[in-house]
């Protein structure tokens, strides 16, 4: 019982006042990283429209962000899938870091992502896109024996111009359960906020509470298939972010298909919770424990 | 029951006293160039934006400048009062802002936009100048 409160406690007392302006983007990467000491908590979910001889699906995951340091960000992803007619599964986990080498802001800012998943085939959040595209067309039973160990490295790079940002990745694969060579990958996007003044008032649905932009995402081939556009799929989307209160946002974005591979659309949304001051109040509950 | 608000008063003003941090000491490697030292704010003529800045302040940096921006000894924050940190300039302030200061804990603000910054920057120089005597021991 004192264990419960004390946990109770810990997890009201860790609610403090959170960052406003989270990045609209949900497949790329800008160079803002968690701050440290926050602990960001996000459920997001794609939803795939279905071509002839698809299903539709649907494949939540949740992602748990802190900020190790002012130039370290680690994150754990969990993901799942359910596909109408067909099952429901666990898909899998991810834990990405995030390091940004340069201490001041520039013209172009570089991040280095290093991410190691431990997934199956039937995996369809599609957080990015490498090699060619994910298939869409099996059953769950048959993809779901299939174990990707696989480590994942992204060159992010980007900066802001006239308050929009402007963000690339390019994004490599290498499966470490099976020789499927190197895959690659990119995504891009540029957002800005809709205002540049934050108004005296307090209000949910002013301008400066929203970002819009759009980010262009797919895969560039592997060195198995050969490197190129060709077979893989390709999105446009647009996004957009609201920041709902002092600490919450939420996320859309409808992705079209720029090619005949994969679901012809994907529509995204999700939702953040930060918690400022995590850290430090999680450090100071054990330290007070004793 | 006056006793006892008066105890619970005393408290809050002690608890916050104690949170404040009079002894920061600023990074001297953490210097704005000139040109950007040199920069104006666009919104000086606009005294009303401040209120935009307030709001801003309170959501970005009360976290660990305090309510009140005297900085929190736990967070090694800056006390946004003393004579030292509110001569600096408005392009310093900015330039900090957007750039932070990561290895000691001072995140970067450039995901706001560049006149958004500008009002906190208004803001700043709303709040009092503190005592800057040295703090008895």
């Amino acid at each position: 019982m004192r264990s419960s409160i004390a946990i109770l406690s810990l997890i009201l007392g860790a609610i403090g006042i959170g960052q406003a302006q989270e990045s609209p983007y949900i497949v790329t990467y800008d160079h803002h990283l968690e701050e440290p000491g926050n602990l960001e908590i996000e459920t997001f979910v794609t939803m795939g429209v279905p071509r002839a001889a698809q299903s539709f699906y649907v494949a939540p995951w949740m992602e748990i962000e802190y900020g190790v340091t002012g130039r370290w960000t680690s994150e754990l992803y969990i993901e799942g899938q359910g596909t109408a007619g067909d099952s429901a599964v666990f898909t899998g986990w991810r834990w990405e870091n995030r390091f940004r080498p340069l201490k001041r802001e520039h013209v172009i800012n570089p991040v280095l992502y290093l991410e190691y998943e431990s997934t199956n085939e039937a995996s369809r959040i599609q957080k990015e896109i490498v090699g060619g595209a994910p298939d869409v067309e099996s059953p769950n039973s048959d993809l779901q024996g299939t174990k990707n160990h696989e480590i994942e490295g992204k060159l992010i790079l980007s900066g802001t111009a006239h308050d929009w940002n402007i963000a690339g990745n390019f994004i490599t694969e290498k499966n470490l359960s099976r020789s499927e060579g190197f895959e690659f990958g990119y995504a891009f996007g540029f957002s800005r906020p809709l205002a540049k003044l934050a108004s005296g008032a307090s209000c949910r649905l002013c301008r400066e509470n929203f970002l819009a932009g759009v980010e262009f995402y797919g895969g560039l081939g592997s060195t198995e298939d050969g490197f190129g556009v060709r077979n893989s799929a390709h999105y446009v989307a647009p996004v957009v972010s609201w920041q709902v209160s002092e600490n919450a946002s939420i996320h859309f974005s409808p992705g079209v298909a720029l090619t005949g591979q994969g679901s012809p659309m994907l529509i995204r949304f999700g939702y953040s919770y930060e918690i400022r001051g995590f850290g430090s109040r999680f450090t100071q509950w054990f330290a007070g424990s004793h | 029951m006056r006793t006892l608000s008066a105890a619970i008063l005393w408290l809050a003003l002690g608890t916050s006293a104690l949170g404040q941090n009079p002894d920061y000491q600023q990074d001297p490697k953490w210097q704005a160039p000139p040109e950007a030292a040199n920069r104006a704010n666009p919104l000086a003529s606009r005294p009303d934006t401040a209120a935009g800045g307030q709001k801003l302040f309170r959501r970005n940096c009360v976290e660990c400048h305090g309510a009140d921006g005297r900085g929190l000894a736990k967070k090694h924050a800056a006390d946004l009062q003393l004579n030292s940190v509110q001569q600096q300039s408005d392009g310093v302030l900015f330039w900090k802002m957007t750039n932070g200061n990561p290895d000691r804990g001072m995140p970067s603000f450039s995901k706001l936009p560049e006149l958004q910054r500008w009002q906190i920057v208004l803001y700043l120089r709303t709040l009092k100048p503190a005592d800057n005597t040295p703090a008895k021991p």
